[in-house]
């Protein structure tokens, strides 16, 4: 089927089209990366330079001591493990819709989508009030739990759910399994994909964690890495150089993460289409 | 199938309530701290922005003073400090001590967040009024109650590039609003992307310091505005002058020090004390060819504004006596003197003021003058959010060719009594 | 006893997820539209006793607010721009991928979803600076190529185009991953009937690959819309709303009101209008597919 003259050339041009597009995508990188090797004064040079003239490493140095940086890191893979405890429940609900039929299932997951469409700006302060009756400010607990199961999530597993044919629980329940063990060990195999799709939101979502810790954290302690740019960047408003430093210090470990886990979270989609 | 569904259900609830508590554990344990051993006692300060960093290093003299008592200092950025300030009293949990903007004081004095200090100043006579200047002092009272300790000072002064203006013909800092404008008019003349002052439209007190240079009372008697006032709108005037003929840059995204060195792209600037510092390390080769001045001379004086920040007591704190202690410690002479060391603020008390490093270098000398006659900002709850309007009813005025200006300080002036009145 | 146990178990499973968007969503919208009826500030908030109830006041006022009528406008603007931007390039993106049989197009699906796993606050940062007037890679770019350089952030309409091009960069990647999950889904059995039928790649996309792709892309453009009537982060940290709220949108207006001025009354009511709105525009998606699909 494959090589034909046409398909060659259509094979050729995505490829190209792909390229220029992924460069447009990497560009605010490179230049994020090469800006934190650049000294302070050649940062703001008219007309700015590509390549550092002489690389430095004291953007980094600065950053260290400025920063706790171990802390920040710590805390904000903390929040990433609470996401993927998150994700968990997230597939149990949908799991709970897609597969049962009980009494104000309609109106009550009609209830649950609505929550996607709140503004966070609204909810803020009440959310912080009962937070503070269950005592929980300043606490990881208190960090995590508003943000811990989402509609968004829980709409994906059910729409997924629904997809597995009803033989295999049958089949399972007949040998006597029980409802939570057929979850553990049926449905959350065969969710495979959508389990990487919302790994990878659940991921993103810790990482990126800012707001909540900055408004729950009444000490340094419990600060992640969102937290402390911000603080960067309020303090070193004018030096680029450093905040472009710290910038790079938070998106690297992800891009390098991501790169070498990508394989196992993108394998799930692969067609065998390249044969 | 009975049973199963029991184990089931146990199973669930089992692995629910073991989470639970495994994460409550967690929480328990970050939410000790350390009030265990009753002989130490633990405050939290609040800073913001930059100088958060520099607390500590004063922190650590403190606590060396009072083995008993321990500072932890947290930082806060500039943009959020004020939302987490807002649900610390919601909560009426947050710091013991507290850094208050100036600004923000009317604010949460009005929600009675900030413990009045007037009953412990016998105990305390470090906090006591007149060791301050009066001007920092208004700033840190709100109807009578004493709610901010003067902790710095600062005050608005002209820095300039001596070099560049004598290129132009002044071998003198302008000294009249008429000599402002035509050193700016001439400076810009230099050439393309060349301009003479860089007018800062996100500073909010800029306008009501000027339109009081021109004679504007700001609000009358009865607390009613007068920004659509002759005095009012003739500072709006001035500041806009500056825009439409081209001596003042818009949008250029460059800071104040990186239009100040080098060709000079904006070779003066109304800053406060803290840039002195900021041009020393940022740009080292400009030693000697730039100087601080006393504010050029509108109509009725050369009256700068008075900020700075102040420190206020948490009113729900539970460590009163330690946060006490640790305020009056920050408003000692001594300690001010080396806050500024470290951060280049002016001292608020007047003691300090004596020191020798005060009198006799040439930008303290010039800060100082100015500090005579600076007035803080209107101290009323709703300022901040007039300011605020202002702001942005000047960026109509500016960004737009031949502009109403008495029009839009019409609308300016019903928005703020609209605001007063809420 | 069967029909117990599947009475019983989908309770247990949807309860953690429900008990936790109950307390952390429901309830606090209900505390919200109480609050949008009363004068709320600082003050009130220290001490339930200086409350009083206003009626529909706040809801009068925010709607005759010419700053919040702007930003509903903008907000329109970002829906409008915002959402067809989205999701033609992230499926076209996903389709090329898809399509594509050497190994080289395993790198491009990294490359186009690394922007969304990076932090919003490292994004802004990168952003000002390549923003930048003066120093910025952009208008760098521009002017080495002898066109006059762009007021990225300062003109009104130009700064609005801005940050809905830095948005889309940040959310290409993830929709990407949805649409190439859901080609997967799509049986090879129907391009190879398609390709007996002599049908070419372009044939096959168009009457197999979109039709097939109509849940997901209905999906994505519901959470998308929902994502811009909230767009928040980017004006929050790039511009602040300006220039002359150029780019002020609905969300950045409930929080400066209610965060940074602490009028909380008047920013639940604001927030209730944007909620009503979002509501209303989801319903009307959803009464458009459940349409499409009855034919």
């Amino acid at each position: 089927m494959k090589g034909n003259k046409k398909d060659k050339l259509f094979q050729w041009t995505a490829g190209i089209v792909l390229t220029i597009g992924g460069i447009l995508f990497v560009l605010p990188f490179f230049w994020m990366i090469l800006s934190s090797f650049k000294m302070e004064s050649e940062v703001i040079q008219i007309p700015p330079t590509l390549w550092p003239k002489e690389f430095t490493m004291e953007n980094y140095k600065n950053l260290f001591e400025n920063m706790n940086f171990g802390v920040y890191l710590k805390n904000t893979l903390i929040i990433v493990l609470f996401s993927f405890f998150g994700m968990f429940l997230n597939a149990m609900a949908g799991f709970g819709f897609a597969k049962y039929n009980f009494k104000g299932k309609e109106s009550t997951f009609l209830l649950v989508l609505a929550t996607m469409m709140i503004p966070s700006q609204v909810t803020m302060i009440p959310v912080y009030l009962i937070l503070n009756k269950m005592n929980l400010t300043d606490t990881m607990l208190g960090i995590v739990l508003p943000g811990l199961v989402g509609a968004f999530g829980i709409f994906l597993f059910r729409q997924f759910m629904t997809t597995i044919p009803d033989e295999i629980l049958e089949a399972t329940r007949l040998d006597g399994a029980s409802e939570f063990r057929i979850f553990l060990q049926i449905i959350l195999p065969v969710s495979k994909p959508i389990l990487a799709v919302q790994g990878i939101l659940a991921f993103i979502g810790g990482w990126n964690s800012f707001l909540w810790p900055l408004i729950m954290a009444n000490n340094e302690r419990l600060y992640t890495l969102s937290v402390g740019l911000s603080l960067l960047k309020s303090q070193y408003g004018g030096n680029f150089a450093l905040q472009m430093a710290g910038a790079t210090f938070m998106v690297m470990p992800v891009i390098i993460i991501f790169i070498i886990f990508q394989k196992n979270i993108i394998e799930n989609y692969t067609t065998s289409g390249s044969k | 199938m009975k049973l199963k569904m029991r184990k089931t259900t146990a199973t669930v609830l089992a692995s629910t309530l073991l989470v639970m508590g495994i994460l409550s554990g967690c929480g328990a344990k970050s939410a000790d701290t350390g009030n265990s051993n009753d002989k130490v006692t633990t405050i939290s300060v609040w800073g913001m922005g930059e100088e958060a960093k520099s607390i500590p290093k004063i922190a650590e003299l403190f606590e060396a003073e009072n083995p008993n008592i321990k500072v932890e200092v947290q930082a806060l950025p500039w943009d959020t400090a004020h939302d987490k300030l807002l649900t610390a009293v919601a909560s009426k949990k947050g710091p013991d001590v507290v850094q208050m903007g100036t600004t923000w004081i009317p604010e949460f004095a009005n929600a009675k967040a900030l413990k009045d200090l007037t009953p412990y100043l016998d105990k305390y006579p470090g906090l006591k009024q007149e060791n301050f200047y009066p001007g920092s002092v208004e700033t840190g009272t709100y109807e009578d109650a004493y709610v901010g300790v003067p902790w710095y000072i600062d005050t608005r002064v002209l820095y300039y590039r001596t070099d560049l203006l004598k290129e132009v013909g002044y071998d003198q800092a302008p000294k009249t609003w008429e000599e402002m404008q035509d050193v700016s008019k001439k400076l810009a003349d230099r050439g393309q992307g060349k301009y003479g002052f860089s007018l800062d439209v996100k500073e909010q007190s800029l306008a009501f310091m000027l339109a009081r240079q021109n004679g504007s009372k700001l609000f009358d008697a009865e607390g009613k505005p007068l920004f659509n006032q002759p005095e009012f709108v003739g500072a709006v005037k001035y500041m806009n002058s500056y825009f439409e003929n081209g001596s003042a840059p818009m949008d250029l995204g460059i800071d104040a020090i990186q239009g100040f060195r080098g060709e000079g792209v904006a070779p003066m600037f109304i800053s406060g004390p803290w840039m002195v510092q900021l041009i020393q390390d940022q740009a080292p080769e400009l030693e000697g060819k730039w100087a601080t001045a006393v504010l050029p001379a509108g109509k009725e004086n050369n009256f700068s504004s008075l900020g700075g920040a102040n420190m206020s007591v948490f009113e729900y704190t539970k460590n009163e006596e330690a946060s006490l202690k640790f305020v009056e410690f920050m408003a000692k002479p001594e300690t001010q003197l080396k806050w500024m060391e470290l951060t280049n603020s002016l001292p608020s008390s007047k003691e300090a003021w004596e020191n020798p490093i005060l009198q006799e270098d040439a930008n303290y000398k010039v800060f100082g003058e100015q500090l005579e006659t600076a007035i803080p900002m209107p101290s009323t709850k709703e300022f901040e959010e007039i300011a605020q309007s202002f702001l942005s009813s000047f960026e109509k005025v500016y960004r737009t060719k031949g502009a109403d200006i008495q029009k839009e300080m019409d609308d300016f002036n019903k928005k703020a009594e609209s605001i007063i009145n809420k | 006893m069967k029909s117990f146990t599947s009475r019983k178990a989908p309770y247990l499973f949807i309860a953690p997820a429900i008990i936790l968007l109950t307390l952390f969503s429901l309830l606090p919208i209900l505390v919200a539209l109480f609050i949008s009826f009363t004068d709320m500030d600082l003050a009130g908030l220290a001490d339930y006793s200086n409350l009083s109830f206003i009626g529909f006041k706040n809801y009068i006022e925010v709607l005759a607010d010419p700053v919040f009528l702007k930003a509903i406008f903008n907000t329109l603007f970002y829906v409008i721009v915002g959402v067809p931007l989205v999701i033609v390039t992230s499926l076209g993106v996903a389709l090329l991928i898809n399509l594509g049989v050497s190994k080289v197009f395993k790198v491009f699906r990294v490359v186009y979803y690394l922007p969304s796993v990076t932090n919003v606050v490292a994004v802004a940062v990168v952003w000002t600076y390549l923003y930048n007037p003066a120093f910025g890679l952009f208008n760098y770019i521009l002017e080495s190529m002898n066109l006059s350089a762009i007021p990225w952030l300062t003109e009104p309409t130009v700064a609005k185009v801005s940050l809905i091009l830095m948005a889309l960069w940040r959310a290409v990647g993830l929709n990407m991953i949805i649409f190439i999950a859901a080609l997967q889904g799509i049986p090879r059995s129907y391009y190879e009937a398609a390709q007996l039928d002599g049908a070419n790649t372009w044939q096959q996309v168009t009457k197999i690959t979109v039709p097939m792709l109509r849940f997901a892309i209905f999906f994505v453009s519901i959470t998308t819309m929902i994502g811009w009537l909230q767009f928040f982060e980017e004006p929050f940290i790039m511009t602040k709303g300006g220039p002359l709220d150029g780019t002020m949108s609905a969300a950045l207006f409930i929080y400066k009101n209610g965060f940074q001025l602490s009028n909380f009354g008047y920013a639940a009511a604001g927030s209730f209008i944007l909620f009503i709105a979002v509501i209303a525009v989801t319903l009307v998606q959803y009464r458009m597919q459940s349409k499409e699909s009855d034919y």
